[in-house]
C-alpha cells in the first residue's frame, strides 16, 4: 500500500514537472518569436518546418484530445465522432459571430467584443448538452457501442453541416469570422493567438490531470478495468461514463471555437468521419492511457505531417501529395506496431528501463 | 460469487422488460417511417412502380454492403479487429480488374474478362495476406485500437498507392452480358433492371453457398468459426490464431474483390471508392451485430433499399443519413443485431 | 518513358546532324526569323556549333524581348513559331549571357488538391505545373525588361482538399519560403480561407477554383484587392444554358447536381437564372460522385420536366447520364462545363450522345478555326499536357495553367532589385491592369480593378456530343 502511495506521489510530481516543462517551452517558444534576441527567431530552430500555424494547430487539437484520452483512456469509450463536438463548437461560433453582418440580427449586440466569448460558451453549453442526450440510452448498453453510435453521430452531423446551407452554408461555409479580442486589445496577429491557445491548453492539461488523480479518476478507472467489477462495488458507471463523455464534448466545442476564430472561416471538411479517424490516430499514436499522450500525439503526427510537406520533394524528386501520404500511412503502421501503447508508455518504458540500468 | 448470480438475475429481468418496450417501439417507428415516407413521396408524384425501382436499385447496391459487411465479419469475429481497409478491397478488386482487362493481351474478350476476374481476385487475396503479415502479425498481442489504428494507417497507404498508379481517372469494365461499356436493359412494365444487376445478385448468392459450405464442411472453416467463438478455447485445441487471422484476412479481401469486380460494371470504379462503400459496409455489419454473417447479409441489403427509397423522397444529399439514422436505431433498440448473437460482439481484447 | 523515348530520339537526330553542320558562328549577334521546320538546337548547332547550347539563344531572344518586343519571348524552347524574330548571339556573347550574375531569385507557391476529395481537379493541374516547371528549368527562369535572368522556383505542395491544409501550406509559402505570388485551391472552400490569409499578408493570390464569392469581400461585396481566379464562372454558363432552354421552348426543366462545391454553385446560379426567365425547376436534387444506384431519376420521371441540367464532374456526371438516358431516351439532357473533357464521353459511352453544353473550345483544339484568339494556346497546351501524362487534356489542368502563365507574365514585368513587398505589390498590379485581352485556356481575360476574373460568357462555345465526338453547335444552328 505504501509503495502505492509511494508511486502516486511520484506520478503527481512528475505531472506538476511536465506541466511546468511545457509552459515554459510554450513561453520560450513565444518570447523569442516576438521578442527576436540575438536576431534568433523560432524558424531558426526548426529549419523553417515547424511554423506558428502549426504550433496553434496542435495546442487546439491538444485541447480535444484531452478530452478524448479521458473518454478512451480512461472511460475505456472509443469515440469515432469526436469531430462531431467540435464541429457544433465551432459552428456555433461561426454563427453568433457572423449573425450582424449576414442576417442584421442583434446588430449591437453582435458586434461588441465579449459577444464572440459568449458564442463560445454557448457553443459548449449546446455541445455538452447534446453529449449529455445521447450519452444517456448509449452509454447504458455495453463493449463499443458507443464507438458505433459515435461513428454515426458524427457522420449525421457532418452531413447537417454540409446540407443546412441557410445556416451553415453548405460546402462553402461560413467566412469572414472575426478575431478574438478583449476590449480593444485585439488577440492576433498569430503570435498572440498562439499565447491564448496554449494557455487555455495548458489549464486544460492541468484540470484533466486533477481529475485523473481524483476520486473520479479512480472510478473510471475501475470502468476500464472491468466495469462489472466497478458496478458491484457500488459505483455508478454509468453516470461516470456519460460525466466525461459531457466533459470531452465540452472541450472539443470549446477547440472547436478557437479553431474557427483562427481559422476566420469554417466548411464541413474538419468535422467529416475523416477528421474523426484522424482525432483517433492521434490519441491513440500518442498513448490514450495518459493525459500526456494528448500533446504528444498531436505534435507527433503533426511534425510527421510538416516534415513530409516540406521535405519529401527534396529527397523524393518528384514527390507529390500521393508520396506524402504513402509515407504517413507507414509512418501510422510502424508507431503502432512498435508501440503499440503510444508514444508516451513508450517513453515510460523507456525512462524505467534507463532508470533500472 | 454470489454478487455475479445477482448481476446476471436482474439484467435478464431488466432485458425482458425492455425487450417488450423495444418491440413497441419498434413497431411504432417501423410505421412512422412508412407513413412517412409515403407521405414524402406522395408529395413528389410517385407512384408503385417507382417505389418498386427504388427498392430494386437499393438492393442491388446493398449486396455489395452486404459483400462488404461479410468481410467485416469474418476479420471481426476472428481478430476482434475493425478492418478499415475493407473498402480499399472493393477498389482493389475494381480496380485491377478494369487494368488487366484493357492490357494488350491478345485474347478474346470473354477470356480476357475471366482472367482479369480471376487475376483480380487471386491479387486481392494476396495483397490481403501480405497486409496481414506485415502489419497485423507483427502487433499479435497489441491492444485492440492499436491494431484498428494500424489498418487505418494500412488504408491511408493503399488509397494513396492507388492514386499513383492509377491517377483521378475513371475505369470502365464491361458489362458481362454483353462485353461492352453498354450493357442489356430488361424492362418489365415500367421497371428497368440492367443485366449487371443479375450478375450481383448470382454473385452473392454464390458467394453465400461457398461461404455455407466452407464453414459448416470443412475443417478449416471450422477452426475459423470456433476461433470466432472463443479463441482461446481454439487455440488449446490447437488451432493456430495467428493462421485463423491469416485466413480471415484473405477471406475478407477476396470478398471484398469479389463486390468490386461485380460492381464495376455498374459504376466507373476511381481510386477512392472504397471510403464510402466500407463505410456502408460496415454499417450492414453491425446492423448483423458484427458477428452473424446471414445478420450482416440481411442488413446490408436493407441498408441499400432503406437509403435508396429514403434519397429518393427526400433528397440525395441526405441518403447517407438515413444509413446512420437506421445504425443508431438499431443500436438503440436492437443492439445485439437484426438476427442476434451480437452480445459477443462485446467481448474485449 | 515517353520523355526517355523522345530524348532519345533528339540524341539520334543530333549525331546525324552533327557532321553535316558547318556554319561559322557569326562574329555579332544576328536577328534570325523563324521558318516552317526550324528548332532551336538545329539552331544552336548551325550558328553556336553546339546543339545544347540553345539555352544561350532563348535567353538572348527574351533579353532583346525586354527592349524591343517586336522580338519573340520564348517560354518553352520545345516551341518556336514561324515568324518569331529571334536573336542569335555570337559565341562570345553566348557565353558571357550564361554566365552573367542572374538576378533574385522568384518563388511561387502552388498547390492544388492532389489528394482528397477535389483530386478529380488538383491532379491535372499539378501535372500542368510539372510542365512549366520542366520549362523554367530549361529556360533558366524569367528575364525582366532590364535583361537580368531571375531563376523561378515553383514550390509544390498539396491541400489534400482540405482548408485547414491548405491555410497552413499558405502561410508557409509566405512566411517562410517567401513567395512572391500564391497560386493554390482547387476547391472554393479552401480557396475562401486561402483568401482571407493573403488579403492579411497582402501577397497576390490566383485561386484555381469557380466561385466569384473567392475574389469578392464578404462584407462590401467589392473585388479583394489581392485576390484573382482563372476558371469560368457558374454565372456565365447559367446565361448559356437559358439562353439554350428557351430557344427549345421548354416550360419545366429538372436539376441534377454533385453533392460538391461546384455542383452546388451550378446549381444555385443555374436554378436563380432560370426562374428568371420564367422556366420552372420542376425537380432537383444532388447525387454524390461514388453513387451506383440514381434514386433521383424516379424524381425526375415522376415530375414530368421536359429538360434535365446536370451540374457535375466525370465520372459521376458520367453515371447520371447513362441512368437518366435508360429511363427517359428521349429528354434533352445538358451539362454545365465540369464535363469538358474526353473522359465524359470515354466513361458514359453511348449515353453521352446528344449531351450539349457550354465549354472552353480548348478539347478541339485542332478544330478550332486558325483566326480563333485561344488556337495558339489551346494547341500548345494540349500537346505539352498530352505529351507529357498522356492523358487527354482537361479544362481542370488549364486553370493552373492559365493562373501559373499569369504570375509569370508579372514576373517578366519587374525590374532587378525589387524588395519581396514591392514584388509582391508590382505582382498584383501586373495582374490587375495588364492581362488585357489574354488569350488563355478558359477564354480571354481581361482583368480590371472592378474584375478579377475577366471573362464573359462569349468565352463559352456551345457543344454537342456526336457521333463519339465533341462537336461546336452555334447559336445560328439551333
Amino acid at each position: 500500500m505504501e509503495q502505492k502511495e509511494k508511486g502516486r506521489d511520484w506520478n503527481q510530481r512528475l505531472n506538476a514537472l511536465g506541466v511546468m516543462f511545457l509552459a515554459i517551452l510554450v513561453g520560450v517558444i513565444g518570447w523569442v518569436e516576438l521578442a527576436q534576441p540575438f536576431g534568433i527567431r523560432f524558424r531558426d530552430f526548426t529549419g523553417g518546418m515547424v511554423t506558428f500555424d502549426t504550433l496553434i494547430r496542435i495546442g487546439i487539437l491538444t485541447i480535444v484530445l484531452v478530452g478524448l484520452n479521458l473518454l478512451m483512456g480512461y472511460a475505456g469509450q472509443i469515440s469515432l465522432g469526436q469531430a462531431a463536438f467540435y464541429g457544433i463548437g465551432a459552428y456555433t461560433s461561426a454563427i453568433m459571430t457572423t449573425l450582424a453582418s449576414r442576417h442584421g440580427v442583434l446588430p449591437g449586440v453582435s458586434r461588441s467584443w465579449w459577444w464572440p466569448w459568449l458564442a463560445i460558451l454557448v457553443g459548449m453549453g449546446v455541445t455538452g448538452g447534446f453529449a449529455y442526450l445521447i450519452g444517456r440510452p448509449i452509454l447504458r448498453l455495453r463493449g463499443n457501442y458507443l464507438a458505433m453510435a459515435t461513428l454515426g453521430l458524427g457522420i449525421i452531423m457532418y452531413i447537417l453541416f454540409r446540407e443546412g446551407e441557410d445556416f451553415t452554408g453548405g460546402n462553402d461555409g461560413i467566412a469572414g469570422i472575426p478575431r478574438l479580442a478583449i476590449g480593444s486589445f485585439k488577440i492576433w496577429p498569430i503570435e498572440r493567438y498562439y499565447f491564448l491557445v496554449w494557455a487555455i491548453a495548458l489549464v486544460v492539461i492541468i484540470i484533466a490531470l486533477n481529475i485523473v488523480n481524483s476520486r473520479v479518476g479512480r472510478a473510471l478507472r475501475s470502468i476500464h478495468g472491468s466495469e462489472v467489477a466497478a458496478n458491484t462495488m457500488g459505483v455508478d458507471t454509468a453516470k461516470y461514463k456519460s460525466q466525461v463523455l459531457v466533459l470531452s464534448a465540452v472541450l472539443a466545442s470549446l477547440a472547436g471555437s478557437l479553431y474557427a476564430h483562427f481559422q476566420a472561416l469554417i466548411a464541413p471538411t474538419p468535422f467529416s468521419f475523416a477528421a474523426s479517424v484522424e482525432l483517433l490516430v492521434m490519441s491513440v499514436v500518442g498513448g490514450i492511457a495518459s493525459i500526456w499522450g494528448a500533446p504528444f500525439g498531436v505534435a507527433l503526427i503533426y511534425v510527421v505531417r510538416e516534415v513530409l510537406r516540406a521535405r519529401l520533394h527534396a529527397i523524393l524528386h518528384g514527390a507529390g501529395g500521393e508520396h506524402e501520404m504513402i509515407v504517413y500511412g507507414i509512418v501510422v503502421v510502424v508507431i503502432m506496431i512498435f508501440m503499440p501503447e503510444g508514444l508516451t508508455a513508450g517513453l515510460a518504458k523507456a525512462l524505467r528501463r534507463a532508470k533500472r540500468a | 460469487m454470489n454478487q455475479r448470480v445477482g448481476v446476471a438475475k436482474t439484467e435478464s429481468k431488466w432485458k425482458l422488460s425492455r425487450e417488450l418496450v423495444g418491440k413497441g417501439v419498434t413497431v411504432a417507428v417501423i410505421l412512422g417511417v412508412i407513413a412517412f415516407v409515403l407521405f414524402l413521396g406522395y408529395k413528389k408524384h410517385f407512384e408503385t412502380r417507382h417505389y418498386l425501382q427504388l427498392a430494386i436499385d437499393g438492393i442491388r447496391g446493398g449486396s455489395i454492403y452486404a459483400l462488404i459487411a461479410l468481410g467485416f465479419v469474418v476479420i471481426h469475429s476472428v481478430t476482434g479487429i475493425i478492418n478499415f481497409a475493407q473498402g480499399e478491397f472493393v477498389m482493389l478488386g475494381a480496380m485491377l480488374c478494369a487494368t488487366i482487362y484493357h492490357s494488350d493481351l491478345s485474347l478474346p474478350p470473354v477470356l480476357k474478362l475471366a482472367l482479369a476476374i480471376v487475376l483480380a481476385v487471386a491479387a486481392t487475396t494476396l495483397i490481403g495476406v501480405v497486409l496481414e503479415r506485415i502489419t497485423i502479425y507483427p502487433a499479435r498481442g497489441s491492444p485492440v485500437v492499436a491494431l484498428i489504428i494500424i489498418t487505418i494507417g494500412a488504408t491511408i497507404t493503399i488509397r494513396a498507392l492507388a492514386l499513383l498508379a492509377w491517377g483521378t481517372r475513371a475505369k470502365w469494365v464491361p458489362a458481362f452480358t454483353t462485353l461492352e461499356m453498354e450493357d442489356l436493359t430488361f424492362r418489365f412494365g415500367g421497371l428497368i433492371v440492367k443485366a449487371q444487376s443479375f450478375w450481383i445478385w448470382g454473385a452473392v448468392a454464390v458467394v453465400l453457398a461457398v461461404l455455407f459450405y466452407f464453414f459448416e464442411r470443412t475443417v478449416m472453416g471450422k477452426a475459423l468459426r470456433a476461433c470466432a467463438v472463443n479463441r482461446r478455447a481454439a487455440q488449446l485445441m490447437g488451432i493456430s490464431p495467428s493462421r485463423m487471422s491469416l485466413l480471415s484476412f484473405a477471406l475478407a479481401a477476396a470478398l471484398g474483390a469479389i463486390g468490386g469486380i461485380v460492381l464495376a460494371p455498374a459504376t466507373r470504379p476511381t481510386y477512392d471508392m472504397g471510403l464510402i462503400l466500407g463505410l456502408k459496409g460496415f454499417v450492414a455489419a453491425i446492423m448483423g451485430g458484427l458477428v452473424s454473417s446471414p445478420g450482416a447479409v440481411l442488413g446490408g441489403l436493407i441498408l441499400g433499399a432503406a437509403e435508396n427509397i429514403g434519397a429518393g423522397v427526400t433528397s440525395a444529399g441526405y441518403k447517407d443519413i438515413v444509413a446512420f439514422v437506421i445504425l443508431i436505431l438499431i443500436l438503440l433498440f436492437r443492439p445485439q443485431g437484426l438476427i442476434g448473437g451480437g452480445e459477443r460482439a462485446v467481448e474485449e481484447g | 518513358m515517353k520523355r526517355l523515348f523522345s530524348l532519345a530520339l533528339v540524341i539520334a537526330v543530333l549525331a546525324i546532324l552533327v557532321p553535316v553542320a558547318g556554319a561559322a558562328p557569326p562574329a555579332q549577334g544576328e536577328e534570325y526569323i523563324v521558318r516552317a521546320g526550324d528548332w532551336l538546337s538545329k539552331l544552336a548547332d548551325k550558328y553556336l556549333g553546339d546543339p545544347m547550347a540553345y539555352p544561350a539563344i532563348v535567353l538572348a531572344t527574351n533579353k532583346k524581348h525586354g527592349e524591343d518586343a517586336t522580338f519573340a519571348y520564348i517560354d518553352n524552347p520545345d516551341l518556336i513559331e514561324p515568324g518569331w524574330k529571334l536573336w542569335v548571339p555570337s559565341a562570345e556573347e553566348a557565353a558571357e549571357l550564361v554566365a552573367a550574375p542572374k538576378g533574385t531569385p522568384y518563388k511561387i507557391g502552388f498547390a492544388p488538391s492532389v489528394t482528397g476529395g477535389g483530386s478529380f481537379l488538383g491532379v491535372p493541374e499539378r501535372n500542368t505545373a510539372e510542365i512549366i516547371i520542366e520549362q523554367l528549368e530549361r529556360t533558366g527562369g524569367v528575364v525582366g525588361p532590364d535583361g537580368v535572368l531571375h531563376p523561378v522556383e515553383i514550390i509544390m505542395g498539396d491541400t489534400e482538399s482540405k482548408p485547414d491544409v491548405g491555410v497552413s501550406l499558405a502561410r508557409r509559402f509566405i512566411d517562410e519560403d517567401e513567395v512572391v505570388a500564391l497560386v493554390m485551391g482547387s476547391l472554393t472552400p479552401i480557396s475562401l480561407a486561402i483568401a482571407e490569409v493573403a488579403e492579411e499578408a497582402e501577397v497576390p493570390y490566383v485561386s484555381m477554383a469557380s466561385s466569384l464569392a473567392i475574389i469578392t469581400d464578404p462584407d462590401t461585396g467589392e473585388m479583394r484587392p489581392w485576390v484573382f481566379k482563372t476558371p469560368q464562372s457558374n454565372g456565365d454558363v447559367a446565361a448559356w444554358q437559358v439562353e439554350r432552354l428557351q430557344k427549345l421552348g421548354v416550360k419545366s426543366a429538372c436539376y441534377l447536381y454533385e453533392n460538391t462545391g461546384y455542383g452546388k454553385d451550378c446549381f444555385k446560379n443555374s436554378s436563380k437564372a432560370i426562374e428568371a426567365a420564367g422556366i420552372t425547376t420542376a425537380y432537383s436534387d444532388s447525387f454524390e460522385r461514388t453513387d451506383t444506384e440514381f434514386p433521383q431519376v424516379a424524381g425526375v420521371e415522376a415530375s414530368g420536366c421536359d429538360v434535365v441540367i446536370v451540374g457535375a464532374i466525370p465520372p459521376g456526371a458520367s453515371m447520371v447520364t447513362i441512368a437518366l438516358r435508360d429511363a427517359l431516351p428521349d429528354i434533352p439532357i445538358i451539362h454545365g462545363h465540369g464535363v469538358c473533357t474526353e473522359d465524359f464521353i470515354t466513361t458514359a459511352g453511348a449515353a453521352a450522345e446528344g449531351v450539349e453544353l457550354p465549354c472552353s473550345a480548348v478539347i478541339i483544339a485542332e478544330d478550332v478555326p486558325g483566326d480563333h484568339p485561344q488556337k495558339a494556346v489551346f494547341m500548345h497546351y494540349k500537346k505539352l499536357y498530352t505529351e507529357y501524362t498522356g492523358e487527354p487534356v482537361s479544362t481542370f489542368g488549364g486553370h493552373g495553367w492559365d493562373g501559373l502563365m499569369w504570375v509569370l507574365d508579372a514576373l517578366k514585368s519587374l525590374p532587378d532589385g525589387l524588395t519581396l513587398e514591392e514584388q509582391r505589390a508590382a505582382v498584383r498590379d501586373y495582374l490587375e491592369n495588364n492581362i488585357k485581352d489574354w488569350p488563355g485556356t478558359a477564354g480571354v481575360f481581361t482583368l480590371s480593378p472592378e474584375d478579377h476574373y475577366g471573362l464573359t460568357a462569349e468565352s463559352f462555345t456551345w457543344f454537342k456530343v456526336e457521333g463519339g465526338k465533341w462537336v461546336p453547335f452555334p447559336k445560328e444552328q439551333w
